[in-house]
């Protein structure tokens, strides 16, 4: 039997944006809007239950009197990433 | 999700994360233009006699230090995203503008020769363009800072005056060509 997926990486939402901060060094709310074609609620959603699973950190600020937030992946999002990406391999045996 | 979806996911965000090369053209396009200006205008006043033909740097490069801070300062507040190559690239080019500017104080001084600096500073921005070039895998940095050193090195050949010339010539090669090229791929 194949080894389970983690299941908070385990959605497109959450996926694309832990893929997108896995390459970055941090990328604002709109950024992660743009790329992942999301709503905003349900970006905000994600973006939170992320942050609960300690896979990423989240900065809230100000520019321009505008609310601005910041994500960027914490130590424990980036190992998640790679451990998901080694059992995803599994599921494409060599050849396939 | 099915895992082959898991796959395309990450592939294509991976991929559109990546670097926009036509954000750091604006630099090298400006420094292009200002270090060929003050190169030459301090050659012709040479040729012409002048008491202060050195004017033209003082000049030219402060003001685009105000510009490139001014353009760096808008750049960042518009960027909604900062990538490790962003971060890799001001502390570089802080770096070699630190460095420059203790070398120039040494010449200033008149403890270092101008005859040593000019060189000096060529295989610097040789440097910092060969490692943007590896970086942003763009060859013709690459190449434009390979060629910054063989410049650096004909300074042995040939007369003080000269090698204003060549700071020019080293300029085109290393800012102005790969700078236009930039432009144009993206």
């Amino acid at each position: 039997m194949l080894p389970a997926l983690d299941p908070v990486l385990h959605s497109p939402l959450r996926l694309a944006i832990i893929s997108l901060l896995f390459t970055v060094e941090s990328a604002e709310f709109n950024y992660l809007l743009e790329k992942t074609g999301a709503t905003r609620g349900n970006l905000s959603i994600q973006i939170g239950n992320l942050q609960e699973a300690g896979y990423i950190f989240v900065k809230k600020s100000f520019r321009n009197k505008y609310p601005l937030t910041t994500c960027r992946i914490s130590p424990k999002g980036a190992d998640a990433f790679r451990k998901y990406i080694e059992t995803l391999k599994t599921y494409f045996p060599p050849g396939t | 999700m099915t895992e082959r979806e898991s796959l395309r996911i990450i592939t294509e965000m991976i991929s559109s994360s990546k670097s926009n090369l036509r954000e750091n053209t604006v630099f090298y396009l400006l420094w292009g233009w200002l270090v060929l200006a003050a190169s030459l205008l301090h050659f012709i006043l040479i040729q012409a006699g002048y008491r202060h033909a050195y004017l033209p740097w003082p000049v030219l490069m402060i003001a685009g230090t105000v510009v490139s801070v001014f353009i760096a300062i808008r750049m960042g507040r518009k960027a909604t995203v900062r990538t490790y190559t962003d971060t890799m690239m001001i502390y570089l080019w802080w770096g070699f503008f630190m460095t420059v500017v203790i070398l120039m104080s040494f010449a200033f001084s008149g403890r270092l020769s101008w005859g040593t600096a000019h060189p000096l500073i060529v295989s610097l921005y040789g440097l910092g363009t060969f490692v943007s070039g590896g970086v942003l895998k763009f060859r013709p940095l690459i190449l434009g800072g390979m060629a910054c050193w063989v410049i650096a090195l004909s300074a042995f050949f040939i007369p003080a005056d000269f090698m204003l010339l060549m700071i020019a010539l080293s300029v085109i090669v290393a800012y102005l060509i790969p700078g236009y090229m930039l432009q144009s791929k993206n």
